[in-house]
């Protein structure tokens, strides 16, 4: 779905997912933070929920099933 | 002799419409609109087998782990089943995949299948790089992905860069996460030490590949305490020792499999602690798989090369691995 500013939600929404994940990458890289792979599995696991999600709900329909 | 034809009572013959009235029509596996979460097939298989489709969604549901055929099934039958309403988009696609033809279907599953495998190799040089030491750069980069994706996205988006930075932020994440450290070297290493001052110091380690350490080489004494260090990051690494010995401390795997004296287990940050036991002969481990296989095997018998594979007592029956545990414990 594009509004009139011609955003695409979709490339933002990911963007920020992605750059939730760099962090957390980074953060447990530098030591600063002591992640578990349960946790970052969860982390993964939303970030590519919430662009799937967003990739469906920025899809316009041709037709109503 | 009377010729005169016996009239019969005329026998009613069948006919096509009174067939067509008295047979129910053929049941067909129609997806189902009405009845749907994500494609309709679980309510159209529900409705075509007289069961509650919720049924068949926690079947598909429950496929994801354990190989995800069903996942691949639903995905078939979302494309080749038309729905009982008006053609939705995987039955459009479902169409235009007929249309192709075999040559360019067969084609449009090759490109899948690269990209597929091209997505996989980008993980894994992400996951490599951090297992090198570079998990801030790779970090950086996953952020700066983000933050263009962002910035594209005021200027019509950029959708292709998605799937790339997906697997950069899947490969990078698991091996941070995990702690992958492939710093040690690659390949396959076996050490057959027959003396202790010949083991290290810091043990033994290997950043990737296949790592044996094969102790029944050993003086094992009566009273032998030996502590030992085994560190991979990624494959399968085995210690053998002489089934008399007893086998203490904690194994850890990140993401896989342990198999310590005959105690398995699977999953994500499998960790171990063998019987405690103050018995000696022992050995006292501290052993760790990023992600992989970590075996102890404790067998007089067990062939390097092969454990596991074929017949013999692992994998097959690992109860003579926990028995001989036992008794070399004191547990049993």
């Amino acid at each position: 779905m594009r509004n009139g500013l011609s955003i695409d939600i979709l490339s933002l929404g990911a963007g920020a997912a992605i750059a939730v994940v760099g962090a957390l990458v980074l953060l447990d890289s530098a030591g600063s933070l002591d992640l578990s792979l349960g946790w970052m599995a969860v982390a993964l696991i939303g970030a590519v929920g919430a662009i799937l999600a967003l990739s469906g709900l920025t899809r316009q329909p041709k037709r109503h099933d | 002799m009377n010729d005169t034809p016996v009239s019969e009572p005329p026998r009613e013959e069948p006919s096509g419409e009174a067939t067509t009235e008295q047979m129910p029509p053929p049941r067909r596996l129609l997806r189902s609109t009405g009845d749907r979460v994500i494609a309709g097939v679980a309510g159209g298989l529900g409705r075509y087998f007289g069961i509650d489709p919720v049924v068949f969604r926690i079947g598909f549901a429950l496929s994801l782990f354990f190989g995800g055929l069903g996942a691949l099934a639903y995905l078939l039958l979302a494309v080749f089943v038309p729905t009982d309403g008006d053609p939705d988009r995987a039955q459009r696609l479902g169409a235009r995949l007929r249309a192709l033809g075999i040559w360019r279907g067969l084609g449009l599953v090759a490109i899948a299948i690269v990209a597929f495998f091209g997505l996989s190799a980008l993980a894994a040089v992400a996951a490599f790089a951090v297992g090198l030491g570079w998990g801030v750069p790779v970090a950086i980069v996953i952020i700066a992905i983000g933050a263009l994706l962002a910035i594209a996205s005021l200027r019509g988006g950029a959708r292709w860069l998605i799937p790339p930075a997906v697997a950069i932020a899947i490969g990078g994440g698991v091996a941070a996460a995990s702690d992958l450290d492939v710093r040690g070297g690659i390949g396959e290493r076996e050490y057959h030490p027959t003396t202790v001052r010949s083991i290290p110091a810091d043990g033994y380690r290997l950043g990737a590949g296949r790592l044996v350490v094969d102790l029944r080489g050993l003086d094992w004494g009566k009273h032998r305490v030996l502590p030992l260090e085994v560190s991979l990051g990624v494959g399968q690494a085995d210690v053998f020792v002489p089934k008399r010995v007893c086998v203490t401390g904690t194994t850890h795997a990140g993401v896989g499999e342990s198999e310590v004296t005959g105690e398995r287990n699977d999953g994500v940050d499998v960790d171990h602690t063998p019987a405690g036991s103050r018995s000696t002969p022992r050995l006292n481990i501290d052993a760790s798989v990023d992600v992989g296989q970590l075996r102890v095997i404790n067998s007089d018998t067990a062939d390097v090369d092969r454990p596991g594979f074929g017949p013999g007592p692992f994998h097959e029956d690992t109860a003579p691995l926990r028995a001989a545990e036992a008794r070399a414990c004191g547990t049993g």
